[in-house]
């Protein structure tokens, strides 16, 4: 790695007279701490937003789209740094060699606001979010950790930060630290996740320096539109549960993948090597030659369902965003920047209500969660909870059996030969009768997943 | 028609190229450590740690503790989880050291 050279925002760092200077303190500079401080910033809160990376968005990861339906009610998403919007959707399933594709691009998302989904770089976006909180009125420290939680009794008053005579003291702290939450969890306000429940990924974000018209021409775009490219099965992650990715930036690629914990400490070869093999499948490396690499990211994804979200409110202090476990993945949608957004503003709006009250105790914030439970967060969440269940206890049939059966039943039934037609598609509803167990098995396999449609 | 090669030529970068894509700074000290050295040593037979880590700081050592390269360290947390005998130490590293990404 090279020496340090980015230095874009630098702050000054936190002093001792911020010690009971603000009404509240949030942990973490991504997109749920600032949509919290946001919030409590326009409701006229003094918030103190610590971010431990060089800038908000130094420490950041995320696969590439970000959906901004709360976002664009607390900010001007229309001066973000945005890069594409999403244009076409298209999940292909991989066998080795093979790969089924469907692809959607309905009119309406070509016009604004382009269904709320748009490809970002969180380093340029998170930073920017940051400022808009600091607009509002909250003070913004960077480089400064938060190693742990100040408490009296039960009750957290302010947080002890890696800053010398480094404790800061205040009514309300916001927990947006992140999936990996070692604030919350030193504190005992979060149990250590599961690694079953827990996806690591990695992606690269790729230039093409030999074609200005790669991405263009590759993925079919014109203008601001971009594509998102979902893949899954034994081509994209192996036998692991999991899936990879292609998102179209303004110049750059985003390519990735993500799978479970508990896949990569056992069967599935390590993330790069993963990644590796998925770059070079026949189906994606024509979108990918000649392609550099700008950047090798990694993170680790909560993917622990409903189950998995700890207690959201304390006494004096809320979790928000990844570190509440605000992610879903169900295959189809991969979520969590909007979770994230979304809970942020629900905790803003109710430690300023608290404030109002001049109450700090849990039963003063639990406006919190239930709203966050009365929102699409957690209704989606437990809305999926039973497919992504089911989906990975039938994982080898979706992703392995099946994808090889349609490939080979697409081949069959369109195969050019002198046998009639009629042949080739009986055969090729055999192969695929015979991948699901026959009609019977057809009928069970629509009835586990009938609550889809 | 022309030949053209099945699967075009896709270049993947070794894994120290990779690492040096990022903006790293040293914070002197690792952040990352192992608990108690002698589970790595005696009970642990799976390196669930090496398996996991995208960027090769875990490493099998001699002596059966893990080499740790934490300045490889791209801070997505997936060693803490993945060691079944959570014998894994894990620190933010401190005032803005570690890895900075430009694009993330």
């Amino acid at each position: 790695m090279n020496d340090a050279t980015i230095d874009r925002t630098d702050r000054e760092t936190a002093t001792p007279e911020y010690d009971d200077a603000f009404d509240a303190i949030v942990v973490g500079a991504g997109l749920a701490g600032s949509a919290a401080a946001v919030t409590m910033a326009d409701r006229g809160l003094d918030v103190l937003l610590i971010e431990r990376g060089r800038f908000p968005g130094a420490k950041n990861v995320f696969g590439g789209v970000l959906y901004t339906p709360t976002l664009r009610e607390l900010v001007d998403i229309d001066a973000a740094p945005l890069e594409r919007y999403i244009g076409e959707r298209r999940f292909g399933m991989l066998t080795d060699d093979d790969e089924t594709a469907v692809s959607i691009s309905p009119g309406e998302w070509h016009d604004p606001p382009h269904n709320d989904s748009y490809t970002v770089l969180r380093g340029e976006f998170d930073e920017w979010f940051a400022e808009q909180a600091v607009e509002a009125g909250a003070t913004l420290v960077t480089r400064t950790t938060v190693t742990g939680l100040l408490r009296e009794g039960d009750r957290i008053v302010g947080v002890e930060t890696d800053r010398p005579d480094g404790a800061i003291r205040a009514p309300y702290v916001v927990l947006a630290e992140g999936g990996n939450s070692l604030v919350s969890e030193g504190a005992d306000l979060k149990d250590r996740e599961r690694r079953e429940n827990i996806a690591v990924g990695v992606k690269e974000v790729l230039e093409f320096p030999d074609s200005d018209e790669a991405i263009e021409q590759r993925f079919r775009l014109s203008g601001e539109a971009g594509a998102a490219y979902h893949y899954f099965g034994e081509g994209a992650v192996g036998d692991a549960f999991g899936g990879g990715f292609v998102y179209t930036n303004e110049d750059t690629v985003s390519v990735g993948l993500a799978y479970r914990l508990s896949d990569a400490a056992t069967s599935q070869p390590d993330p790069e090597a993963t990644l590796n093999a998925f770059k070079t499948h026949p189906a994606v490396s024509p979108l990918l030659r000649g392609a550099r690499t700008v950047e090798y990211t990694a993170k680790t994804i909560p993917e622990g369902g409903p189950d998995s979200i700890p207690e959201l409110v304390h006494d004096g202090a809320v979790i928000v965003g990844d570190a509440a476990g605000l992610v879903l993945n169900n295959g189809i949608h991969l979520e969590g920047t909007n979770m994230a957004v979304e809970s942020g503003y629900h905790a803003g709006e109710a430690v300023a209500d608290a404030a109002g009250t001049g109450r700090t105790d849990a039963a003063a914030l639990e406006a919190y969660r239930e709203d966050l439970e009365d929102s699409f967060v957690v209704e989606n969440l437990e809305r999926y909870e039973w497919l992504i269940e089911r989906v990975q206890n039938d994982r080898e049939l979706l992703f392995e059996d099946l994808p090889e059966a349609v490939a080979d039943a697409g081949h069959e039934y369109f195969k050019m030969d002198r046998a009639p037609k009629e042949r080739h598609a009986a055969a090729a509803k055999e192969q695929l009768l015979e991948a699901v167990g026959g009609y019977t098995g057809a009928a069970k396999l629509a009835f586990r997943y009938r609550n889809l449609i | 028609m022309s030949v053209q090669p099945h699967v075009p030529e896709v270049e993947n970068e070794s894994i120290e190229d990779r690492l040096y894509t990022v903006t790293y700074e040293d914070p002197g000290d690792s952040h990352l450590d192992v608990a108690i050295p002698g589970i790595c040593a005696e009970k642990c037979v799976t390196y669930d740690c090496v398996s996991v880590c995208p960027a090769d700081v875990w490493r099998k050592g001699e002596d059966g503790v893990p080499n740790i390269a934490y300045e490889n360290c791209l801070e997505c947390g997936s060693c803490r989880w993945a060691c079944q005998h959570g014998n894994v130490e894990w620190e933010y590293p401190e005032t803005g050291a570690g890895v900075t990404y430009k694009n993330g």
